[in-house]
């Protein structure tokens, strides 16, 4: 009897842990577009909003989201918004699924890639109609252009960051080195004198997945085209030759490192931290990481103008808020966003996180970016606030892009290993470029 | 010829330390790493000059890892029992009985090991949004109960059971599900152990879908918070990256320790004519 017992008992206990199972601490009820938010005053915002933040949770985001949060619901007592985070690698995959069903959010933060690719797919909403042109005009020109697809307005930016460069300042004074370099040249001179001094290497180009090397041949470029009526020219750009010529020639004297080879930000900040490289080019977040793994190196470190013709183009990378197409509540979506984005809370979320820059002009008047302190973070501040002037999306997005990133990425890897000579890797990577913009039947100029 | 032996062992056992050193090196840097404190560099001494427990504490705080704990834990728990459970029944008929399409059963089972997530992952989303699993615990494990790995497995140990064990059984006037818990079950401990090991391994570990599944943000796992934690958007800090690996990677470790000796009952006796 007590085996059967002992066997009921064993069954009994599976039922509940299935039931426990179903119940989970979630709220699975979704109210959306319920019968009296529909008949409600059409004047009077309402609905459940929810917004997709990409890496912004703990501290000390909670709080500043928290805060806005509440704000925006006393100003609409009708709209209830629920803020998440999800991680920024695979925020564009979350909310291509989220798209197949009925649970994606109203509002979502998104990088000009992603919102590309999702915009292409039908799934965001073109919200041109939803704001002024007056309203457009409040945001810096470069970063507002980041927000088009095929001609139309999919996403308004939110935070920016732009190119400079950050070095060692001790390395830079033991090898008297006393202004950063603006040339190819020149950047060949300043790491091999470091390299020198220190024994290691000195140099680091991010390479990431090609999009940073894509839009280092735009910089050098100029006021050139690389790509003309979908045919790509820059494997004729002299500029462009000799960077890709120093950077093999650099590698093969050991001036930069094999890690290069990886190319991610990420080993680039190991390196910086444990002393193996001096100076590269990187967005004003770089040090971030620096800060709070290898302090005193972060205390050496200063930013600087980018490392090419200061009057060249640099890139100017944006955060974006988009509204994806399914959403029941477009109005309410869009002015939470707008709200989001307003200068005032852009200021005050760009000091919340440190080293970012607000996206609306007036933000960016604010003494916090005019007279940032001379804290190494604030100097990168600093210089990417000026670099705004000559900041623009460089690279425009197409369908073919993430195809254009990984033929550059593999090109310039192989060119900096020193597996092809730069000049015929260009025209190898011109001709993969074009077969790309044909088969697309993409004719673009940029 | 005694000199032999002895340089012989002493062979192995470099070999071994050599295997041992690149296995647990990056486990005992990562620790090293998390026990250094906030003015100290990562890169610049090996050993930590001033060991602290601070960036554990952090970790824990900064990416709400109590709660994270807590639904991983849930989640876990309720995927291993019920994966045995599942895959043991499903696997029993497939080993003992006949039955039409059986072969054809199985070969689709199996063949579903071979689908990339990617290409099942949307429409397993709106399915488990249909059924009311999104933001649950159930919802966080259906990948993992009823795998048809654990399924091949299962049947694979039933194989091995000689027959006559069953048939005995029923003579003394057992019935098919007595045979099944109280003769057959137990034989295959050591297998439904480290099926066990396996679905805890990846239910702890899994990442993409109760990312996907979960949008209410409290029902987060640990692997979601550690990926918030590195993909910071202000650059990682090693820190308390390194703590926070070493919290989610520890209970795996004590789980396989602890079941570890299971492992010995596969091979004991297996000589004995």
């Amino acid at each position: 009897m007590g085996k059967y017992l002992k066997s009921i008992m064993l069954l009994l206990s599976l039922a509940l842990l299935m039931a426990l199972a179903a119940c989970g601490n979630g709220e699975t009820e979704d109210v959306e577009g319920d019968t009296d938010e529909e008949e409600a005053d059409e004047e009077e915002l309402s609905g459940d909003i929810t917004f997709w933040t990409a890496s912004l949770s703990g501290d000390p985001f909670d709080g500043y989201f928290d805060e806005l949060k509440e704000e925006f619901e006393d100003m609409h007592p009708e709209v209830s918004v629920t803020i998440q985070d999800t991680p920024q690698n695979e925020m564009e995959q979350r909310v291509l699924t989220s798209l197949t069903s009925d649970d994606a959010p109203d509002v979502v933060n998104l990088n000009p890639h992603y919102m590309s690719n999702i915009a292409s797919q039908g799934g965001l909403l073109p919200i041109g109609d939803y704001v002024s042109d007056d309203y457009q005009e409040t945001y810096v020109e470069g970063a507002l252009e980041s927000g088009y697809y095929d001609g139309e307005l999919h996403a308004l930016p939110w935070y920016l960051t732009t190119t400079v460069s950050w070095y060692n300042q001790e390395h830079f004074e033991s090898a008297g080195i006393e202004e950063v370099p603006t040339s190819m040249p020149e950047i060949h001179e300043t790491a091999t004198a470091i390299s020198e001094e220190t024994g290691n290497t000195s140099f680091f180009q991010i390479i990431n997945d090609g999009n940073v090397i894509m839009e280092k041949m735009s910089t050098l470029a100029g006021d050139d085209y690389i790509v003309e009526d979908g045919t790509a020219v820059f494997n004729e750009n002299e500029k462009i030759v000799e960077y890709f010529t120093t950077m093999q020639e650099m590698y093969d004297e050991g001036l930069i490192s094999q890690e290069n080879a990886e190319g991610g930000i990420g080993t680039a900040q190991e390196l910086f931290m444990s002393e193996d490289i001096s100076f590269l080019e990187g967005g004003i977040t770089f040090l971030g990481a620096v800060e709070s793994g290898a302090p005193s190196v972060y205390e050496n470190s200063v930013a600087g103008d980018p490392l090419n013709d200061p009057d060249s183009p640099v890139n100017i990378a944006v955060m974006n808020l988009a509204v994806p197409a399914n959403t029941d509540h477009p109005e309410a979506a869009v002015a939470f966003a707008e709200f989001v984005l307003n200068a005032e809370n852009q200021l005050e979320f760009s000091k919340t996180a440190g080293t970012v820059l607000p996206s609306t002009v007036e933000s960016l008047e604010d003494e916090f970016y005019t007279d940032p302190g001379d804290s190494p973070n604030a100097t990168g501040m600093k210089a990417g606030a000026e670099a705004l002037s000559t900041a623009e999306v460089l690279i425009p997005g197409t369908d073919n892009n993430s195809e254009l990133r990984n033929l550059t990425h593999d090109a310039f890897v192989d060119t900096l290993i020193g597996n092809v000579d730069p000049q015929e890797a260009l025209d190898q990577l011109a001709e993969d470029w074009n077969q790309s913009f044909s088969s697309e039947g993409i004719e673009i100029s940029f | 010829m005694k000199n032999k032996k002895r340089i012989k062992t002493l062979l192995i056992y470099l070999i071994m330390l050599f295997f041992t050193v690149i296995t647990i090196g990056p486990f005992i840097f990562t620790l090293l790493i998390s026990l250094k404190g906030a003015q100290e560099g990562i890169f610049t001494t090996v050993l930590p000059q001033d060991p602290t427990l601070s960036n554990y504490v952090d970790a824990f705080r900064g990416a709400n890892f109590g709660a994270f704990l807590l639904n991983t834990a849930i989640a876990t728990g309720l995927a291993v029992p019920l994966n045995i459970l599942f895959c043991s029944l499903a696997a029993y008929p497939l080993a003992r009985m006949d039955f039409r399409g059986k072969t054809l059963a199985l070969t689709v089972i199996i063949s579903t090991m071979a689908v990339p997530f990617q290409l099942f992952m949307a429409p397993l989303f709106q399915l488990t949004g249909d059924l009311g699993l999104r933001n649950s615990y159930l919802g966080l494990i259906v990948l993992q109960v009823g795998t048809a790995f654990g399924i091949f497995l299962v049947r694979q140990a039933y194989l091995t059971i000689p027959k006559a064990l069953e048939e005995s059984a029923y003579i003394d006037g057992a019935n098919i599900f007595q045979v099944w818990f109280r003769v057959v079950l137990p034989m295959i401990k050591p297998t439904l152990i480290t099926l066990g090991i396996y679905t805890f391994t990846f239910t702890w570990g899994d990442y993409l879908w109760p990312l996907l599944n979960t949008t209410n943000s409290d029902m987060y796992t640990l692997s979601i918070g550690l990926a918030q934690l590195s993909q910071s958007f202000s650059g990682a800090n090693m820190k308390l990256i390194s703590a926070a690996s070493l919290m989610t990677t520890i209970p795996s470790i004590f789980i396989f320790i602890w079941l570890q000796r299971y492992f010995v009952g596969t091979t004991s006796g297996a000589v004995k004519g």
